[in-house]
C-alpha cells in the first residue's frame, strides 16, 4: 500500500510536469489578454520536433532547446494573428491544433516510415532514486515561482495584467499594449513548447501519435481552476498529474491481481480517469468572474 | 459576397502554397501529389457524396451553435456518441429511423449538458467538449474491444442489421441515400436560421447577448437551444455514416476518428452557413479522399489533409490577411 502511494506519487510529478509548464505560459498569455487554446498543437508539435532533433544529434537537451523553439515561433505565429491581425484568436487555436497534428504526423512518417511511433531517444536522466525525479521538476515550480512574483510583484508584471484587465488605460499608462501582448503570448507558447518536449526526452522516451491526448486542454482547465495565479497551478497540476498517474497504474495492477483480464481494454476505461477528473473538478469548483476582463478582444488603437 | 468569396479562395490558395512547400522540403514529387489529390478526389461521385455526408452534419455541429457564439468543438463526441446508439438500436430493432432519431437525441443530450455547465457554472464550452471527446473515445474503444466486438470478426464491432440498413436512393445512377437526406437538414437549417423567428433570436444572441437581453430575449436558453440542435445534427451524421455506409465501427475507429474535427474546417470555410456548408463539406471531402489515394500512389500520409485544413482555417480567423492583400494590390 505504502509502495503503492510512493510509486503513484512518484507517477505524479513526472505526469505534473507538461501540464504546469503548459498553464503557467497561458496564463502569462492570457493575463495579457490574449487567449491561445492552440496549447495542444503546441505540445504535439514540439514533441515532434524534439524527438526528431534529439534522434539525430543524440543530446536530449538540444531537444528540449529544439521544443522551446518550435513553441517560440508557434507563439509568433499567433500572436502575430491575434494582436496585429486581429483575428479571432478561438478559430486560430482551433486551426493551430489541427495543423499540428497533421504536420507531426507527416514528419513521423516522412522521418522514420512508421505510422504510430518514433524509435526510442536518448533522455534526460531521473534522480532521487527511489522516486523519479526529473531534474525539469524544480526547474518547473521555480518558473511557476517566477512567473507569480513577476506578474504580482513587479511594475512590468502589472503593466502586463493592465493589458488584459484595460487595454485603453494601460496605453494611457505608456503602455505599447499591442507589443506586451505579442511577448506574453511567446514567452507562454515557449514554456508549453518545453512542456512538449519534455513528454519526450524527459518522460516517454519517444514520439507517438497521441502524445500530447488532451493535455494541452487540460492545461487550460488548470488556467481556469487556479484563478490565473501561476503559484496556484502548481497544485492543480499535481492533482491532474496524479489522475494521470492513476490511469496508467491501476489497468497494470488490476491485471496482476488477475491476470485472465486483457490489458488492453481494461487500460482503455481507466484512460478515462484523468479528463472525467477535469471534467467533475472544473463543474463544480470553478469560480466565474476571475478571468481578465478584456480575455480574447483584439485591442485596435484609436 | 465578394469578400467571402476573395476570403475563402485566399486561405485555400495560402495554405495550398504552405502544404505545397512542405511536400518539396518533405522530398515527395508536390506536383505530383497535388494531381493526384484533387483528381482521385474527384473521380468517384458517389464515394464523394458518402463522404460528404458525415461533414456536413459535424459542419453543422460546429456552426450552428457558433452564430449564438458558443464554441462547439464537441462535434467529434457526439458523432461518436450518434454512431454508437444507432449501431446498438439499429442491431435492437432493425429499424433505421428509430436509430436516427435515437442517434440525433444522444448527440443532443451530449451539446445539451455541455450548455448547461457552461450557462450554469461559467465553465468554458472548449475545456468541456475536449474531455468528453476524449471520455466518449476511450469509452467506445473499450465497449467495442470488450462488449460489442463480432465474434466472426474481432477487429469490428456487431453490424448494422440488413433492414436498417440505408441503400441508394436511386440505384442505377448510384445516389447514396444519405446525402440527400444531409442536404436537404442543410436546408432547413439554413431556412430555420435565417427565416424563423427562433434563427432570428440565436442569430441576435449572437451578435450581442446585451442587445438581445434588452429586446426580451433570453440568452441562455438560445445558447441551450442551439448546442441541442448542433449536436442532434452531430449525432445524425454518426447516425448516417454507420446506417448508410460502415455499418459497424472498427476497433480502432479509424473510420470515425477525425471526423467531427474536419467539421470545424469546413464549418469556418462554409462561413456558417449552411449553404456555404454544403460547398465546403464536398471540397474538404475531396482534400480527404485524395489525400488516401495520395497515400497509396506517392506514399504521402494521409495527414496532409489535416495538415491542409488546418493551415485554412487559421488563414480564415484572420479577415485581415485579406485587406494586406488589397492594399499591396
Amino acid at each position: 500500500m505504502i509502495e503503492d502511494i510512493v510509486s503513484l506519487t512518484s507517477q505524479a510529478l513526472v505526469a505534473m510536469i507538461p501540464l504546469l509548464l503548459a498553464s503557467v505560459g497561458e496564463i502569462v498569455t492570457e493575463r495579457s489578454g490574449v487567449v491561445n487554446i492552440g496549447l495542444e498543437g503546441i505540445l504535439i508539435l514540439s514533441a515532434f520536433i524534439s524527438s526528431l532533433v534529439t534522434f539525430s544529434t543524440n543530446d536530449p537537451y538540444l531537444g528540449l532547446l529544439a521544443g522551446a523553439l518550435s513553441g517560440l515561433s508557434a507563439g509568433l505565429l499567433h500572436g502575430f494573428i491575434s494582436v496585429y491581425l486581429r483575428g479571432d484568436q478561438i478559430i486560430a487555436g482551433v486551426g493551430f491544433n489541427t495543423f499540428a497534428y497533421g504536420i507531426s504526423i507527416l514528419g513521423l512518417i516522412n522521418t522514420w516510415g512508421h505510422h504510430g511511433a518514433s524509435p526510442m531517444v536518448s533522455k534526460v536522466p531521473f534522480f532521487g532514486a527511489p522516486l523519479y525525479i526529473s531534474p525539469l521538476l524544480p526547474v518547473a515550480f521555480m518558473i511557476a515561482i517566477i512567473c507569480w512574483f513577476w506578474l504580482f510583484r513587479t511594475s512590468s508584471g502589472l503593466r502586463l495584467r493592465a493589458c488584459g484587465e484595460d487595454p485603453r488605460a494601460a496605453e494611457a499608462m505608456g503602455v505599447n499594449v499591442l507589443r506586451m501582448r505579442l511577448l506574453a503570448t511567446i514567452i507562454g507558447a515557449t514554456l508549453t513548447g518545453i512542456g512538449g518536449a519534455y513528454i519526450v526526452v524527459g518522460w516517454i522516451g519517444q514520439f507517438t501519435r497521441h502524445i500530447s491526448a488532451g493535455r494541452g486542454f487540460i492545461a487550460l482547465a488548470i488556467v481556469a481552476l487556479s484563478g490565473w495565479n501561476p503559484a496556484l497551478a502548481i497544485a492543480g497540476s499535481f492533482i491532474f498529474g496524479f489522475f494521470d498517474a492513476i490511469s496508467l497504474y491501476l489497468p497494470v495492477k488490476i491485471q496482476l491481481i488477475n491476470p485472465g483480464l486483457n490489458l488492453t481494454s481494461l487500460s482503455y476505461i481507466f484512460r478515462i480517469i484523468p479528463y472525467l477528473g477535469v471534467l467533475i473538478i472544473v463543474s463544480f469548483f470553478f469560480r466565474r468572474g476571475r478571468a481578465p476582463r478584456d480575455l480574447g478582444r483584439p485591442y485596435i488603437k484609436e | 459576397m465578394r469578400k467571402v468569396i476573395l476570403e475563402v479562395s485566399l486561405s485555400i490558395i495560402l495554405s495550398f502554397l504552405i502544404g505545397y512547400t512542405t511536400l518539396i522540403l518533405m522530398g515527395y514529387d508536390a506536383t505530383k501529389v497535388f494531381s493526384i489529390v484533387i483528381r482521385e478526389g474527384l473521380s468517384n461521385p458517389t464515394y464523394l457524396m458518402i463522404r460528404s455526408t458525415p461533414l456536413i452534419l459535424t459542419a453543422l455541429a460546429f456552426s450552428i451553435p457558433s452564430l449564438v457564439g458558443v464554441f462547439n468543438i464537441g462535434g467529434e463526441g457526439q458523432f461518436y456518441l450518434g454512431a454508437l446508439s444507432s449501431l446498438l438500436i439499429a442491431h435492437i430493432t432493425g429499424n433505421s429511423l428509430l436509430s436516427i432519431i435515437t442517434g440525433m437525441a444522444a448527440g443532443g443530450l451530449l451539446s445539451v449538458l455541455i450548455a448547461v455547465i457552461k450557462v450554469k457554472r461559467g465553465v468554458n464550452e472548449v475545456v468541456t467538449s475536449i474531455m468528453f471527446n476524449w471520455i466518449i473515445y476511450f469509452s467506445l474503444l473499450y465497449l467495442i474491444s470488450t462488449y460489442l466486438f463480432d465474434p466472426l470478426m474481432p477487429y469490428q464491432s456487431i453490424s448494422v442489421p440488413k433492414t436498417a440498413r440505408i441503400d441508394y436512393l436511386i440505384v442505377h445512377i448510384q445516389i447514396p441515400a444519405i446525402f440527400p437526406i444531409a442536404v436537404l437538414t442543410s436546408l432547413v437549417m439554413y431556412f430555420l436560421l435565417y427565416h424563423s423567428a427562433l434563427g432570428y433570436k440565436m442569430r441576435v444572441v449572437g451578435i450581442s447577448p446585451k442587445a438581445a437581453r434588452y429586446a426580451g430575449f433570453d440568452p441562455e436558453s438560445s445558447i441551450i437551444l442551439s448546442m441541442l440542435i448542433g449536436g442532434a445534427m452531430g449525432g445524425l451524421g454518426g447516425s448516417l455514416l454507420i446506417l448508410g455506409h460502415t455499418h459497424a465501427i472498427d476497433s480502432t475507429m479509424s473510420g470515425l476518428y477525425g471526423m467531427g474535427f474536419a467539421g470545424i474546417g469546413a464549418g469556418l470555410l462554409g462561413r456558417n452557413n449552411p449553404i456555404g456548408i454544403i460547398l465546403s463539406s464536398i471540397f474538404l471531402s475531396m482534400l480527404i479522399i485524395g489525400g488516401e489515394a495520395a497515400e497509396l500512389r506517392a506514399r504521402v500520409p494521409t495527414e496532409l489533409a489535416d495538415a491542409l485544413i488546418g493551415m485554412i482555417v487559421i488563414v480564415l480567423s484572420a479577415p485581415y490577411i485579406v485587406r494586406l492583400v488589397r492594399v499591396r494590390r
